[in-house]
């Protein structure tokens, strides 16, 4: 059975953590001002504002922010401020005794990859794949990617349509969602925070990848047996992509199409999962539903 | 304070003008181009028929592309320089071929590795050169055959596919080293090591006894080991993770090496290994070369090499880093799957093939 963390209420507390990357506070402002617009308390955790180098601070010091927001009897949900790189240097070491006794929803996406995985995987918890603090930025706050967002945080069960690629693969599925940043999933292979793909819908994103390390991460999934018994598979957004001086040849969409062509479940590419300001709230962990028509792509929580 | 990190300002105060002495051989570098010596007895550690035959004069070394183009051209010194050892070369039709960043299709480069491994007429398998490409084909490649009759497979970096898939389905031994895109167009005016890193490949497929030397480092972990060397490109092993060639490295000495990632993804491989309990019963650690994008301004990692390595690894096993193994002009044959002995002390570095 899977956890799901209780949804807010107007009043409830967000605490605001950077287990990964530096967030400058003032970064992070547009967001604060918009959780306490949305009738939230928002709590900053120490690591907000906080650097060490590339990182909000020390693993020592990131690892309690995050270990405090996490224990914390008074904070209701944890909106981490950046990802970046630093999330999987501090897992381990995170005790989640208490947080199991009181689930909360962590919310996030990139490296917060490494949580989410690592909260299904051992505790069957659910928790929040989203936009954080720096998509408020420049009005961001109210586009739909923002206010879904706002929706999963209420309770609001979602129902996300998108128009069709060429790519897709029509089908329909209903399955629990699970996924995240590509490279993060392939890292967190062979380690105690690895997912579980079978009988699954997956979603994938990237940004900042050479097509041919998209493709290779791609086979690193099909060879260790994470496509072949999906019941569904989203292709989100795969932003900034790189070539190399000898051309690849392919897009990735149709790289990674060339890979999953066999498989009979739906498949749907560039959906609005992704680096960039199209980036719906879904839930790690949660069962969806996936109708892939021509045309349309529909995802609807369950 | 610890040692300087520089391969070449360590060496050169302690075995200046002396180099090619890091590689040394039973026999004397200036006869050994002539030289083929017998094959030395086999340990315990290797069933015979585990053991791919080293080459004699007039064998046979096929060249295929299982991984990114490389022209003919580029491949002229290789082949010059193998049958300047003696050994008679062919190529098939991946060299020259090209699509877009590969040695031809996925089809065709499988094909080409497939009909090289299966040709009992070729003796040992040189790869042109790595890239990108070999995680594509390595599960359409029968090895039955090969599994009967090993023999040699030359290359690194993308090849690091080859090395552990071997290693891990077969426990047959391959030759971890430069591959024809690494060898100089002028021998004559060659850096030495690179010199004698090619001359290292020959005298891997003879048969000679492989002993590497390295000058004390003190960011070394003193201690000596004996174990079945694995490893290669750490890109590639984390790659290979969960697959049927994941490389399992408990009571092995694993050498790594990588070229062109940022630190922090280099440490997130790190973690990798670590999680995944890559580097818990180690018999010993080899850290070669890594030659690392600088990180974006305002995006300082702030951790060496030596500290990422350090952090994660168990306490028991000795540890050497700066090892001559990885894409860089110094980078010597390794025996991936056969039995090392590895002292790292107060006194130098010194691997040796026991195997």
């Amino acid at each position: 059975m899977v956890t799901i963390p209780p949804y807010l209420n107007p009043g409830d507390t967000i605490g605001i953590v950077c287990p990964a990357g530096f967030m400058p506070f003032e970064k992070a402002l547009a967001c604060t001002e918009t959780l306490k617009a949305w009738g939230f308390r928002v709590v900053p955790g120490k690591t907000l504002g906080n650097q060490y180098h590339y990182f909000s601070g020390t693993d020592e010091q990131r690892c309690d922010d995050l270990q405090q927001m996490l224990d914390d009897e008074n904070i209701d949900a944890i909106l981490c401020g950046r990802g970046g790189y630093g999330t999987g240097r501090i897992i381990d070491k995170l005790d989640f005794s208490k947080f199991v006794k009181r689930p909360k929803w962590v919310i996030g996406f990139s490296d917060i990859t490494v949580l989410h995985c690592h909260l299904f995987s051992n505790y069957k918890i659910a928790s929040m794949h989203g936009p954080m603090a720096a998509a408020f930025n420049d009005g961001g706050f109210q586009n739909e990617y923002i206010q879904s967002l706002h929706e999963a945080l209420l309770g609001k069960k979602a129902d996300y349509k998108t128009v069709g690629n060429v790519l897709d693969q029509p089908g329909k599925a209903k399955g629990i969602l699970v996924g995240g940043n590509l490279s993060l999933l392939v890292n967190l292979i062979g380690t105690p925070s690895d997912i579980q793909t079978k009988n699954k819908i997956l979603f994938v994103e990237e940004v900042g990848e050479y097509i041919y390390a998209v493709d290779r991460m791609m086979y690193q999934l099909k060879r260790s047996g994470k496509l072949e018994n999906l019941k569904g598979l989203i292709i989100g957004g795969f932003s900034d992509m790189k070539d190399t001086t000898l051309p690849f040849g392919q897009t990735v969409q149709e790289a990674i199409k060339d890979l999953v062509k066999d498989y009979k479940y739906p498949v749907c590419f560039d959906f609005p999962i992704s680096h960039e300001k199209q980036n719906f709230a879904v839930k790690v962990g949660i069962k969806y539903k996936l109708n892939v028509a021509k045309n349309l792509v529909e995802l609807k929580e369950l | 304070m610890v040692a300087n990190n520089s391969p070449f300002n360590t060496f050169d105060i302690r075995i200046s003008m002396k180099r090619k002495d890091f590689l040394t051989s039973v026999i004397p570098l200036a006869t050994i181009s002539a030289a083929f010596p017998k094959a030395p007895e086999l340990s315990q550690s290797l069933a015979p028929n585990k053991m791919p035959p080293y080459l004699k004069k007039g064998d046979v070394i096929g060249i295929t592309c299982p991984s990114g183009y490389i022209s003919m051209e580029e491949c002229l010194p290789a082949i010059n320089k193998m049958e300047e050892w003696g050994f008679t070369v062919i190529t098939d039709n991946t060299v020259g071929a090209r699509d877009f960043t590969f040695a031809g299709t996925d089809d065709e480069r499988a094909s080409g590795f497939q009909k090289m491994i299966d040709d009992p007429a070729i003796n040992a398998i040189m790869l042109g050169r790595g890239g990108y490409g070999a995680i594509r084909i390595i599960d359409k490649i029968n090895f039955r055959n090969f599994a009967k009759h090993p023999k040699w497979i030359i290359g690194f970096s993308d090849a690091t596919v080859f090395h552990c898939h071997i290693q891990q389905k077969f426990g047959i031994p391959t030759i971890h080293s430069k591959m024809c895109n690494s060898f100089p167009l002028d021998f004559a005016n060659a850096d030495q090591t690179q010199i004698d890193s090619i001359g290292s490949i020959r005298q891997c497929l003879t048969g000679e006894n492989m002993k590497y030397e390295r000058p004390v480092n003190f960011e070394n972990r003193f201690g000596e080991a004996t174990g079945i060397l694995v490893g290669g490109n750490l890109s590639v092993i984390e790659l290979l993770d969960g697959s049927v060639s994941d490389l399992k490295t408990d009571g092995k000495i694993l050498f790594i090496e990588d070229v062109g990632e940022y630190p922090y993804k280099i440490d997130g491989m790190l973690w990798n290994l670590k999680r995944s309990k890559k580097l818990d019963h180690l018999k010993g650690l080899i850290v070669g070369q890594f030659r690392m994008k600088p990180d974006d301004p305002g995006e300082e990692f702030g951790k060496s090499l030596w500290e990422m390595v350090m952090e994660k690894i168990a306490p028991h096993y000795p540890v050497c880093f700066d090892f001559p193994v990885g894409h860089v002009k110094e980078n010597y044959a390794l025996k991936c799957g056969m039995k090392h002995k590895l002292v790292v002390s107060d006194k130098g570095t010194i691997l040796e093939c026991v195997g």
